[in-house]
């Protein structure tokens, strides 16, 4: 008899283990996902130099920092949040953001619905965006293409831009 | 004569044998009705002002080993955590049989038990306030306006390990521990259920565990033989 007494104590322990599960490991909000690519030839990414990237509204217009990284010296893609508690965001995004001479500047412009998304215990809430469109002003920036007018995940560009 | 004295001598033997049995005290079990209170609830409503509730105990025994046993309760508890806090409320039946597996001496009745019990509660949850997770670069997006969910229930297992022990006439003093696996919930739309009425937590695997300290009455009904 005791060893069923042990039996069943381990088939309890077993089943009620511990989980890791009050720190949020899952996906959050996903971040809109631009990736660069150049005009002259659509297949290849082209890196932008010196990027910088504003959201209007948020801060005072603050430059967004990501990982600390407050200007990209060369990336061909950029992740940035969208406000979740309206249904626009505006980025101003600047190349050569460094440079007096090459400077230039582009707005673009998402506009969305929001869907609140419960995660779970330890991550709370997460919102995906649905009917996204996009409207964006053509200095540097000379075309886009929409992949997706969902923004669901990070795990591929929700838009080509072609400069 | 004496090719029977072996047989003569081993029959009184046995004889002797049979009235010594019937000088002995024959100890009896008390059957009856134990009922009591779980203390676990009060204590933890002492240290923690986040858990209320009250828990009724009650088992009738109805063999050498075997006993019926019910609790019946209602739980009151708000969870904090980083980004969610959330009320839920409700009450519960728990229903099984326990096995005891301790031999007594004497006239001692302490047992130790397994026990196995199907247990279901309605609840209702209330998010107090949440947030919306997303790049901390964003201000804080937090749902401020409480979510009610009403109606929810649930159904699930216990496994139970146990141990009651007689610390004055009739009067018991128990502790238990139980592993628990949700079967099926009601969810509410846009939430979870992670807190249910006697079930307390719910991992993200459905299961849970909980602990009993309980201190009870036997109203003795009859005695039997042990």
């Amino acid at each position: 008899m005791k060893n069923t007494l042990l039996i069943l104590l381990l088939l309890i322990i077993a089943t009620t283990s511990c989980e890791r599960d009050d720190i949020c490991i899952d996906e959050i909000t996903p971040k809109f996902i631009v990736r660069f690519y150049d005009f002259d030839n659509s297949e290849l990414t082209k890196s932008v130099e010196n990027i910088a990237v504003r959201i209007i509204g948020v801060g005072i217009d603050s430059l967004y920092t990501d990982n600390s990284t407050t200007i990209l010296t060369l990336t061909d893609s950029i992740a940035i949040p969208l406000i979740v508690t309206d249904s626009e965001t505006k980025f101003i995004i600047t190349s050569n953001s460094t440079d007096e001479a090459l400077i230039s500047i582009d707005t673009l412009t998402l506009n969305y619905t929001a869907e609140e998304v419960f995660i779970g215990r330890s991550c709370g809430f997460k919102s995906v965006f649905n009917d996204v469109d996009y409207d964006n002003t053509n200095n540097w920036i000379k075309n886009i293409e929409v992949v997706s007018d969902t923004i669901t995940n990070e795990t591929s560009a929700h838009v080509k831009i072609f400069h | 004569m004496l090719k029977y004295f072996i047989s003569i001598s081993l029959i009184l033997y046995s004889l002797n044998f049979f009235s010594q049995e019937k000088d002995s005290i024959i100890y009896k079990d008390s059957y009856g009705l134990r009922v009591g209170i779980d203390l676990y609830n009060p204590i933890s409503s002492f240290i923690d002002d986040s858990r209320k509730g009250l828990e009724l105990v009650g088992d009738y025994r109805i063999s050498k080993k075997f006993y019926i046993a019910t609790e019946l309760g209602y739980t009151e508890k708000t969870t904090d955590l980083d980004f969610l806090n959330f009320t839920a409320k409700g009450q519960y039946i728990k229903a099984g049989i326990d096995y005891n597996t301790y031999e007594n001496w004497l006239n001692m009745e302490n047992i130790i038990y397994f026990g196995f019990r199907y247990g279901f509660s309605t609840f209702n949850q209330t998010l107090n306030s949440g947030i919306i997770n997303s790049d901390p670069f964003l201000p804080e997006q937090e749902i401020t306006a409480p979510r009610e969910f009403n109606s929810l229930n649930g159904h699930w297992a216990e496994l139970i390990i146990g141990i009651k022990a007689e610390i004055l006439n009739n009067v018991y003093l128990g502790f238990s521990f139980s592993g628990k696996k949700m079967i099926t919930t009601k969810e509410p739309e846009g939430f979870k259920n992670l807190f249910v009425p006697g079930f307390n937590r719910v991992f993200l695997n459905d299961s849970g565990f909980g602990f009993n300290y309980t201190i009870s009455y036997l109203i003795p009904i009859y005695k039997k033989n042990k």
